[in-house]
């Protein structure tokens, strides 16, 4: 059994200080790897699929099988991206107030902005963002 | 030593279980909830679900995933693995199907009645739990493991009575499970000499297990309100499956959970009906599939896909796909233009307002001003779910708060952030063991879980 197994190979071999002890026990009665293994496991497939279409947008003799493999590819990295708790941060197009922290800027510009434009979403798991939104400066609204 | 409550989610494609610790529900820690790894045995796949089916072959009994494979090995010769137990057991008439002969396509034989697989099966998954139980480092310290087992909530109909043969049906497990031990779990299956040697004989002696019944409806609201200080009184639960979409109400009074009967609404499409929606959609748009070997194929193809398919127009609005070095595209709009799917939004729509004036009155007249509306199943992502519980969500008391379909705490950094992805599949065995007795709708007692008592046998691989 998975958890059995990993459980054995952690487990520390001759007497040490009980609290250290329990420390390193903890990982053993953690679900997380085994959870992630699942997770993994039904991700895998999209990924895969997400693999072969990247090399049907490269190979693609024209544009229009160029566009499907690339949307085949978006969406299977999708699938897998959702498979292992991954979501995405912001709205491709939407204008937000320049936060250093929060966003990735892509222009170059002697100033910061005050508004961008979210050029490409961020991905976020548990809380923890691994890639921030691209953005790049916002225009100003032209007044009629 | 601990004492430990263990729920089994039968569920329709798969089973799952899970167990939380004797008073888990006062004293919540996210970090105690055990989702256990009952598919663990399999070579391949989520370790947390096990495959519903059995293959009656040649000479031998298939579980699980080597049912299914080996089912899809000889579909060209009209052989079927028995899969959707929990469609059985949810007939108003559960004996009289019982004593059924299984159908030529699953048993070719004719050896067994629906009953004997269905035993077969429940042995397989009873087996499955006690690995899984023996192999978690904390279930196994158990001093002593409740079980209980998770259903709709309109098999009340008939309440006790349905309760008893479902308890009969796993005492019957329980005994063939004693009897064939770890050889239920191999890749090979079973003889069928074997089964028809021993099944009989244990069935003769077979004892109802000691179990409860949650009501899948009552484990979702405790899933949703446990560890929160203001958990609602409330719950209204939309649950679409694969073969039946289930309206059903649960409300606190005092420390129990009672069912609203007068909520209780059930329909026949479901997720099967949108696959077949999804697959006309797509035939009827596939102008190049001519014969009738061609639109076959092509609805294998996408019987086949069509988890991914709806995952991708559920979540990105459309999904594409190939076939033949063809590129097939369908969308949600595509979808919602469908007469068949109209009508079925009509009726969800009007089921979930009768639900809905139902749950509200109560709460109303025992002076509640919310009402949780939680969707869950694999309808729990469809879009058309969430904007119908949004949009009835109206400015009116009792208010209507829309619960995600995974409460925050399976974020839990416990989980290092991968219990979320799973936590639908297993949401309903995880809210059966953390809610407390007085949730459930028919008691069981208490199986020892120390090794070999009985119940589930504590035994490490």
């Amino acid at each position: 059994m998975r958890a059995a197994a990993k459980a054995k190979a952690k487990n520390p071999k001759g007497s040490r200080k009980k609290g250290a002890a329990r420390k390193r026990a903890a990982p053993a009665v953690s679900l997380a790897a085994p959870l992630a293994e699942a997770a993994w496991a039904e991700a895998d497939a999209a990924l895969a699929q997400a693999l072969v279409e990247a090399d049907e947008a490269r190979s693609a003799k024209d544009e229009g099988a160029r566009a499907a493999a690339l949307d085949m590819l978006l969406l299977s990295l999708a699938r897998a991206a959702r498979r292992r708790g991954m979501t995405r941060i912001g709205e491709i197009g939407a204008r937000e107030s320049y936060d250093a922290k929060r966003h990735n800027l892509i222009d170059s510009g002697a100033r910061a902005p005050k508004t961008v434009r979210v050029a490409a979403r961020g991905v976020s798991r548990a809380g923890q963002v691994l890639a921030k939104p691209r953005v790049v400066r916002a225009r100003k609204a032209r007044v009629a | 030593m601990t004492a430990w409550t263990l729920c089994i989610d039968f569920g329709t494609a798969y089973s799952k279980a899970a167990a939380a610790p004797d008073g888990a529900w006062a004293r919540f820690d996210p970090a105690a909830v055990r989702p256990l790894m009952i598919g663990a045995h399999e070579p391949h796949g989520n370790a947390f679900l096990l495959d519903s089916a059995i293959f009656v072959d040649d000479a031998r009994i298939l579980f699980g995933r080597a049912a299914i494979a080996r089912a899809d090995a000889l579909a060209g010769r009209k052989r079927m693995a028995l899969k959707s137990f929990k469609t059985l057991l949810s007939v108003s008439d559960l004996d009289r199907a019982l004593n059924t002969n299984a159908p030529l396509s699953i048993d070719p034989h004719r050896l067994f009645q629906m009953r004997d697989l269905i035993v077969l099966y429940l042995a397989y998954l009873l087996e499955a739990v006690a690995r899984a139980s023996a192999a978690d480092p904390l279930l196994a310290e158990a001093s002593r493991v409740s079980l209980r087992y998770a259903a709709p909530a309109w098999r009340s109909g008939d309440g006790a009575g349905m309760h008893q043969s479902i308890v009969r049906l796993f005492g019957e497990a329980e005994a063939f499970r004693q009897a064939a031990g770890k050889k239920l779990t191999a890749a090979e299956g079973l003889a069928i000499s074997a089964v028809r040697t021993l099944l009989p004989k244990v069935m003769e002696s077979a004892r109802p297990l000691d179990m409860g019944l949650i009501f899948e409806a009552t484990a979702a609201a405790a899933y949703t309100s446990v560890g929160l200080d203001d958990g609602g009184s409330h719950f209204i639960v939309v649950d679409m499956g694969a073969g039946t979409t289930d309206i059903a109400a649960i409300a606190r009074v005092g420390s129990r959970m009672i069912e609203l009967p007068d909520a209780r609404v059930t329909l026949k499409q479901a997720g099967d009906f949108i696959d077949q929606i999804i697959a006309n959609r797509v035939l009827d748009g596939a102008k190049w599939a001519r014969s009738t070997e061609q639109k076959t194929e092509l609805w294998t193809l996408l019987m086949r896909q069509m988890r991914d398919i709806k995952e991708s127009v559920f979540e990105d609005g459309k999904a594409v796909l190939r076939h033949q070095g063809r590129t097939i595209a369908i969308s949600l709009r595509d979808i919602e233009k469908d007469k068949d799917f109209r009508a079925f939004y009509k009726s969800l729509v009007d089921a979930y307002v009768h639900a809905l004036t139902a749950t509200r009155g109560d709460a109303a007249m025992r002076g509640q001003r919310e009402v949780q509306a939680i969707p869950v199943g694999g309808g729990a992502a469809a879009p058309f779910i969430r904007e119908l519980i949004k949009k009835k969500a109206a400015k009116q008391t009792p208010r209507v708060v829309p619960r995600p379909a995974t409460p925050d705490w399976a974020h839990d950094r416990a989980f290092e952030g991968n219990l979320a992805p799973v936590f639908p599949q297993l949401a309903i065995s995880i809210g059966g063991a953390l809610a407390p007795d007085a949730m459930l709708a028919a008691r069981g007692g208490f199986s020892p879980a120390a090794a070999g008592q009985t119940g589930i046998g504590a035994e490490r691989d």
